[in-house]
């Protein structure tokens, strides 16, 4: 395969994320930029300017009306889709790390680091109601007294949020009362990704602590384990296959210290059932900071430490490999 | 001669650079040329414009720009043009206005921002290839299968302490041990090496003794430097080996002519890939002797094995 690749940023990548039908892909990294582009031919559909600060998570709706996207520049912001117009500036006290759309596409959550003396909290914010939005003013706001929260999904029928922590705690917060539902404690270190199915019936973890692991959505029961040897910064599930793939890699402040060799930039794809791995793509010259899968799943991206988003469509070989067992 | 045809003929890089580039010699300077200047002028160079052709679904846009000497430069791109169907929401999307920093791009990718890269191609990882990382990895493993740990009392693949018969058949090979005179193990060891050390760890409950209480402790001055002198002069050094050596290919090897006391594999420091050479040390002068003539000129991992006497070291 020849991937396209995409520069439209000038820092690390932080998330990509594809729209619910697959044709955009949003893009975030640590400069002021949200870039969005068509990812059939990787051309650039255009920036959503404003932040004035690293870029830390984007989200779109399900009808591409909406994105949003937080910054360490202590704020989130809201843009319309088509035409790239902030619609809305959302001012917190430190750095929004996640930040996501319910599948309705009216309420927002975002969670804010523990940083210069605040709390980590999560926000929703209803956008039918604008004043909630004028006075800045979120319906809830639940404080995390525990150990931040580096990670968050909404959950199935957007009834609660699951979050992961920095040290490695999962929990389900209910939007509706913002009390914790289910709590679990299966990762040793921090979350860095929380990606679910498709079908939202499971979501995906990856770890600081070179794991990554699927859990039930509901229950936050805990189903497979993918192991490697380096931290794993993202992973994705497959829509079509019982595939997954883990992106990660040394830490990139160890990254100039150590051979490039033995750094483990690829893409490593797992199989589901038995948790072995099955395939690897090379590329990115630093760790892999996110990783999405085409809802289609004919194609992935991935976009790392070293600035590049890669589109992939997968080669004929892919779809006939049929791994040993 | 080079010098005479030198000029005459553009190089080989040369020729290469213009079916890539297509560099375009300058041409005549416009017309109005009142005096020649000295510093080049780029607005004296007129570029033509961008021309953008579309051929059945080859679309080929011809670009013209200076380089750094201020050579015209034509660069050609194709493009495929591909129609899909999607959606309804996802045609309508694809024709929206662009927006922010692409605001002014031309339809299709700007190549700025997008561009296509090398080829790469997944690496399928098959679980053939899995178990032998698996065994790389874990060189016990392999040792095991190759009945490394032999028992001295059964003969068994195991230590002697663990033996089952260690209480029924140990006692009475060593009392007709002690009858002969000799121990079953005895047979085993080169003559230097001293017969109590080594049997000590079976003697009695098999307990672990420290050295100082065994037999061979209250032998005074007993140092390894004669050992050792002994060893250098069973050592073979083999050359040749390929980069995959292991030290348990070459025990493979070098088994068949005696006990070996020691293997060095010289190894690359980052690598842990062999760097060709090993020295082999054998109990027996004659062992040594034999693996010279027997392996010398083997061929071995399709490298054909040099074999000789180690020198001593200078130290």
């Amino acid at each position: 395969m020849r991937p396209i690749l995409l520069q439209g940023h000038e820092r690390a990548i932080t998330q990509i994320k594809y729209n619910r039908d697959g044709d955009l892909l949003f893009t975030v990294a640590k400069d002021p930029v949200v870039n969005v582009w068509y990812s059939v031919n990787g051309e650039r559909l255009g920036t959503y300017n404003g932040h004035t600060g690293a870029v830390w998570c984007v989200d779109v709706d399900w009808d591409n009306r909406h994105v949003l996207s937080g910054s360490a520049d202590n704020s989130c912001r809201l843009f319309d889709c088509e035409t790239g117009k902030q619609l809305a500036l959302l001012e917190t006290n430190s750095a929004v790390r996640t930040c996501g759309f319910d599948f309705g596409g009216n309420i927002i959550m975002f969670s804010t680091d523990k940083q210069m003396g605040y709390q980590c909290f999560v926000s929703f914010i209803d956008l039918r109601d604008p004043t909630q939005i004028e006075d800045n003013e979120p319906y809830m706001k639940i404080p995390c007294n525990e150990s931040k929260i580096t990670s968050a999904v909404w959950g199935p029928l957007g009834e609660n949020v699951i979050t992961g922590h920095e040290n490695g705690e999962l929990n389900l917060y209910s939007a509706k009362s913002g009390e914790i539902v289910n709590t679990m404690k299966e990762h040793s270190k921090q979350i860095n990704d929380i990606q679910s199915s498709r079908d939202m019936t499971m979501f995906i973890t990856a770890s600081k602590d070179c794991t990554a692991k699927i859990f039930d959505t509901t229950s936050l029961e805990h189903q497979k384990t993918f192991r490697t040897e380096r931290p794993v910064n993202s992973a994705a599930l497959s829509p079509i296959y019982d595939h997954v793939v883990l992106g990660g890699g040394q830490e990139a402040m160890d990254v100039t210290t150590t051979s490039t060799r033995i750094g483990k930039f690829e893409a490593r794809f797992f199989h589901v059932a038995v948790e072995e791995e099955f395939g690897r793509v090379k590329g990115h010259f630093g760790p892999i900071n996110s990783l999405a899968f085409h809802p289609d799943g004919k194609s992935y991206s991935s976009g790392g430490e070293d600035g590049y988003v890669r589109i992939h469509y997968f080669d004929q070989q892919y779809f006939d490999f049929e791994p040993e067992f | 001669m080079p010098t005479g045809d030198y000029d005459s003929k553009p190089s080989w890089a040369d020729q290469v650079e213009e079916e890539t580039d297509d560099v375009e010699p300058l041409p005549p300077p416009p017309i109005p040329i009142p005096i020649p200047v000295p510093k080049v002028d780029h607005s004296n160079i007129v570029l033509d414009t961008p021309r953008e052709v579309i051929n059945g679904n080859i679309k080929t846009i011809t670009e013209y720009k200076l380089d750094e000497d201020d050579k015209k430069i034509k660069i050609i791109r194709t493009f495929k043009i591909e129609n899909r169907k999607a959606s309804k929401v996802v045609a309508r999307r694809k024709n929206w206005k662009k927006f922010g920093n692409s605001e002014y791009d031309q339809p299709g990718p700007n190549v700025a921002t997008t561009t296509v890269s090398d080829d790469v191609l997944m690496t399928f990882i098959t679980s053939k290839e899995d178990l032998n990382c698996q065994e790389e990895e874990d060189p016990m493993n392999k040792l095991k299968g190759q009945k490394i740990v032999s028992c001295r009392i059964c003969k068994g693949d195991h230590w002697t302490t663990r033996c089952p018969y260690k209480d029924t058949l140990g006692p009475m090979q060593k009392e007709l041990a002690d009858q002969l005179g000799l121990s079953t193990a005895d047979k085993e060891r080169p003559p230097g090496t001293e017969p109590e050390t080594a049997q000590a760890p079976v003697s009695k409950t098999g307990k672990y003794v420290p050295p100082s209480l065994r037999d061979g402790g209250r032998r005074q001055g007993e140092s390894m430097q004669p050992n050792r002198r002994a060893d250098d002069n069973a050592t073979i050094r083999v050359t040749n080996l390929s980069e995959d050596t292991r030290e348990t290919d070459l025990q493979e090897l070098f088994r068949p002519f005696g006990s070996i006391s020691r293997i060095y594999l010289a190894k690359d420091k980052t690598t842990g890939q062999s760097k060709g050479f090993a020295f082999i040390s054998f109990h027996r002068r004659e062992d040594a002797a034999r693996a010279i003539a027997g392996v010398s000129g083997f061929g071995y991992d399709h490298l054909i094995l040099n074999v000789e006497w180690a020198k001593p070291s200078t130290n």
